[in-house]
């Protein structure tokens, strides 16, 4: 060539210079800090996996995982967006929304047929294979395992949707998701809590606790109905449940604490002082007195980047993080983990979660494998069982000082394989008096994950 | 492998490149494209392979059994053979699934479908094919006398899974003898970029925010909500396609062949017939010619002729019934257009034209987008505000808020204003001074600069993908 001309100079001298950087570089990383998963690895080539063509998938998203600067460029990207966004004081973010997690060892749960009551989660939708699901390990979390979706876009005419969406608004400096009431969902709450009461009898007592989101009490002075109403949600709900079932009242002592530190402002979880006041109202319902705050040593974890963040990445919600306020248990304890068939002695308050990312795991030391108990010096003979979802993390801590045992559970994880027993056996088994559901209202709002719940009242997880 | 890759940006592109202008000789030129092109075909379709280079190897011995015919009948008979062949391929991939469903809910039966994983560009490459071998009958072009070279036609990765579907005769001579300039080179980089970046940047964010209005429940969708993102999905579908072809164009260049346009500012049109002039050119092109015409064009029987493109065209785009659907919809607007409107659209105002236009394309585009009947039907009617909707609620208005910049940037980059205003200053410097030469000489090279590490930005951030394990 006799002349080169500087956009062929700069095009040219740029990619080569990141596929030469890519190429020598040899500390690739492994784990995603913000996207909480671990990166995809070279893949083993194989000639089979050369021919139905899974090693190039796998490669090319290895190539892109693991590109050099990559953490980098997508906050570059996050600041080149921000931008062109116009910031009216609301900005609307959609995100995904989570999927479940597989249990390693048994198809636990989704595999089983749909009940009938399908959400609007898990539509199903005719594309043409623009998506497949490939799953990937989750090294650095017991319980791991998880969907993947296919990043590479398919040239000209493949379409994908996907139902699957959350709505986030970023509002006043915090990350608030949407409600939208789903009725066959809710229903599918109602019932399978019921069935619950109906197949454990009067011998043990159920609470329901449904947790809503901080989008609750966010005030949208422009925007009324954004968000549709969680407690009328709450309402309809509790005029379904057994009457035998206690619900627990936790929309209004939270709204009297509305003003407080109750929700975080970049994750989605309420904080542990908002779970305190829920399990005041817990109490309540008991007939008991509740601890006073008073009594606990609290510490704080500065510099929480939360759920909301990572889904979002809002630069307004990484230069102003959360603190975790932690209020240390004074009942003396032991707690042991199962996960599988081993166990493990762990702390209910696990400050080595502080140095992550994923600092809410500080609380019952990320939720509890298999399934977890937390055995206490108050030998009052009372047993409980948290069937929970991660807002119980934030809540079980205080439970403590009222009984001997707490058992853990969480739908997701637990697996009839494992323990050979469904729930209603397991509460059996230990003797267990009092049941309490905590869940956050988008979960109840999920039948996807209720589901995960009532496949654990049989036995076999797959016959219903 | 797709072109908006990191690999194909950071690995193959720049190897083929260098290696491409070491080597001196035209054939070993050629050689190395052929072999980059199986690569490239083989990272995403390693089975395919084969079916790619039997489909090559039997359209080239059509080519030059159908040229060396004597015999009229005989050579007919030929064509007729490969053209059914080629169609057969198609069908056979892209279409058992769908025929098998449709016959089993039409005669009660209950086959299952086998499960036939559609070869990516399938589309494409068989008619490519078809135009070779009708060409060739036609004496519009002589066969190619070489395997090799006839495989770099049908298998050059720059348009070999998402088009245009360059015809034989428009680049037989460039395989032989094509000249790369600096100048082209040049050219092609930017065409790239500027291709890249449509993907990219304007593609794909559109297609997150539409996603917003049409993904979601659509009972709770207001009129302002879907009118909104159907445009987004209007602009996701034109960059996307468009930047694929520009991508092409651009590669072509680098390597010394000159492709045709295949898009042509369509969103600027006054009509849906001025419309399927101005987009996928080369797709409207091959029905006209290898379809239309042969059928008898607007001589005799318009009305089934026009059915049979469009029905075609309509199943072109994917094996589903809302596609066919959708070139329905535009046979009965292009038949209303050509009997009744045409004289009216080219009378009033550009204005109302261009709204008669929008709304028009808008639903069409809807048919493209559901795939699922139930949707559309709900989608459309939602279009038209029934069932008491909302004219407009706060996520529409406050996602229009938020992604207003984008929108006009979008707007903007449909019409042919950037040409136009990069025309006037090329004028005005060729009059005027050499300062202004100087600044637009290097102005540009920079704005391409920035748009291309911007795009490779985003297409780095697109792999973000955050997995939130715990419900957190």
């Amino acid at each position: 060539m006799r002349k080169i001309y500087a956009e062929t100079l700069i095009f040219f001298a740029i990619l080569i210079v990141f596929g030469t950087a890519n190429l020598i570089n040899t500390h690739k990383p492994e784990i995603s800090e913000v996207e909480n998963r671990a990166l995809a690895g070279k893949p083993v080539f194989s000639a089979a996996n050369l021919f139905n063509g899974k090693y190039f998938e796998e490669y090319n998203n290895y190539y892109n995982d693991t590109f050099i600067l990559r953490d980098e460029m997508i906050l570059l990207c996050r600041d080149i967006k921000d931008t062109f966004t116009v910031d009216s004081g609301y900005v609307l973010v959609v995100a995904e929304k989570d999927k479940l997690p597989q249990v390693p060892g048994d198809d636990a749960g989704l595999s089983g047929e749909e009940s009938g009551n399908g959400s609007e989660n898990h539509e199903e939708t005719a594309s043409d294979g623009g998506e497949k699901i490939v799953p990937a390990q989750q090294e650095e979390t017991e319980t791991g395992g998880g969907e993947k979706k296919e990043q590479a876009p398919e040239p000209g005419l493949e379409l994908e949707d996907d139902g699957n969406m959350g709505y986030w608004l970023l509002v006043d400096g915090k990350a608030v998701e949407l409600f939208r009431f789903n009725k066959e969902a809710i229903d599918y709450y109602v019932e399978t809590i019921n069935m619950y009461q109906e197949k454990l009898g009067d011998k043990v007592k159920l609470y329901s606790m449904i947790a809503p989101t901080a989008g609750e009490f966010t005030l949208m002075k422009r925007y009324r109905n954004m968000t549709d109403s969680q407690n009328e949600a709450m309402i309809y709900i509790n005029s379904k449940l057994h009457p035998d079932i206690t619900a627990v009242d936790v929309f209004d002592a939270l709204s009297r604490h509305k003003d407080e530190y109750i929700y975080f402002r970049t994750d989605h979880h309420w904080t542990a002082l908002g779970a305190y006041y829920a399990y005041e109202a817990f109490m309540n319902a008991r007939g008991e007195a509740a601890v006073p705050l008073e009594r606990y040593e609290m510490i704080t974890v500065d510099n929480f980047l939360g759920s909301a963040y990572t889904k979002t990445l809002s630069k307004e919600l990484e230069d102003n993080p959360d603190t975790i306020q932690v209020y240390l248990p004074f009942t003396k304890n032991s707690f042991t983990r199962y996960s599988g068939n081993a166990t493990k002695e762990v702390d209910v308050i696990d400050l080595s979660y502080a140095e992550g990312k994923d600092k809410y795991l500080i609380f019952i030391s990320s939720g509890g494998g298999t399934w977890s108990v937390i055995r206490t010096e108050v030998k009052n003979g009372k047993k409980l069982l948290v069937m929970k979802d991660s807002f119980g993390n934030a809540i079980a801590p205080f439970f403590l000082p009222h009984y001997e045992e707490i058992y853990i559970i969480d739908s997701r994880f637990y697996s009839t394989a494992h323990t050979g027993m469904s729930i209603p056996q397991f509460i059996e088994h230990h003797g267990i008096q009092e049941v309490v559901f905590v869940h956050y209202m988008e979960d109840v709002n999920w039948a996807e994950f209720m589901q995960t719940v009532r496949n654990l009242l049989f036995e076999d997880e797959n016959t219903q | 492998m797709v072109f908006s890759s990191l690999i194909f940006l950071c690995v193959f592109l720049p190897l083929t490149t260098i290696l491409y202008y070491i080597i001196r000789d035209r054939r070993w030129r050629n050689g190395l494209l052929v072999a980059a092109s199986f690569v490239f075909y083989a990272w995403g379709e390693p089975g395919y392979v084969i079916l790619l280079l039997v489909c090559g190897l039997f359209n080239y011995f059509s080519g030059l059994t159908i040229e060396k015919s004597k015999d009229p009948n005989k050579k007919k008979a030929k064509l007729v053979l490969a053209v059914s062949l080629n169609i057969l391929i198609l069908v056979f991939f892209k279409y058992t699934g769908f025929l098998i469903e449709n016959l089993n809910r039409l005669l009660g039966f209950t086959v299952s479908a086998p499960d036939i994983y559609l070869p990516v560009g399938i589309s494409f490459y068989t008619f490519k094919a078809i135009s070779y071998v009708v060409d060739i009958y036609n004496g519009k072009v002589p066969a190619q006398k070489s395997y090799w070279k006839f495989l770099l036609y049908i298998s050059l990765f720059h348009h070999l899974v998402a088009g245009p579907i360059i015809r034989y005769q428009d680049i037989a001579e460039e395989i032989d003898c094509r000249e790369e300039t600096p100048e082209g080179v040049r050219d092609g980089v930017r065409r790239f970029i500027a291709g890249l970046a449509k993907k990219v940047i304007l593609s794909n964010t559109a297609a997150e925010i539409a996603g917003t209005f049409l993904d979601g429940d659509l009972s709770r969708l207001s009129v302002a909500g879907a009118w909104l993102g159907i445009l987004l999905f209007a602009f996701r579908i034109y960059f996307d396609f468009s930047g694929y072809s520009d991508m092409a164009i651009g590669l072509g260049k680098m390597f010394g062949f000159n492709y045709g346009e295949n898009f042509n500012y369509p969103y600027i049109s006054k009509s849906l017939t001025e419309f399927w002039r101005r987009w996928h050119i080369s797709l409207g092109t091959f029905f006209r010619d290898y379809v239309y015409i042969p059928l008898g064009g607007n001589r005799k029987c318009l009305i089934r002729n026009l059915l049979v493109v469009w029905f075609l065209t309509g199943l072109w785009h994917g094996a589903s019934w809302n596609f066919i659907l959708w070139g329905l919809f535009n046979f009965v607007f292009i038949v209303i257009e050509k009997k009744l409107l045409k004289r009216i659209l080219e009378r009033i105002p550009g204005l109302f034209s261009r709204i008669y236009f929008v709304i028009v394309t808008l639903v069409g585009w809807s048919f493209f987008y559901f795939t699922d009947t139930a949707r559309l039907l709900v989608f459309v009617r939602a279009l038209f505000g029934s069932e008491r909707r909302n004219f407009i609620n706060p996520d529409a208005i406050i996602l229009l808020q938020n992604n207003c910049v984008f929108i006009i940037l979008c707007i903007l980059a449909s019409t042919p204003i950037l040409k136009y205003l990069s025309g006037i200053t090329e004028r005005k410097i060729e009059e005027r001074s050499k300062l202004a030469a100087g600044v637009y000489n290097i102005g540009q090279p920079f704005a391409y600069t920035v748009v291309f590490i911007v795009s490779l930005v985003f297409l780095v951030s697109q792999t973000y993908n955050p997995f939130l394990y715990f419900q957190f």
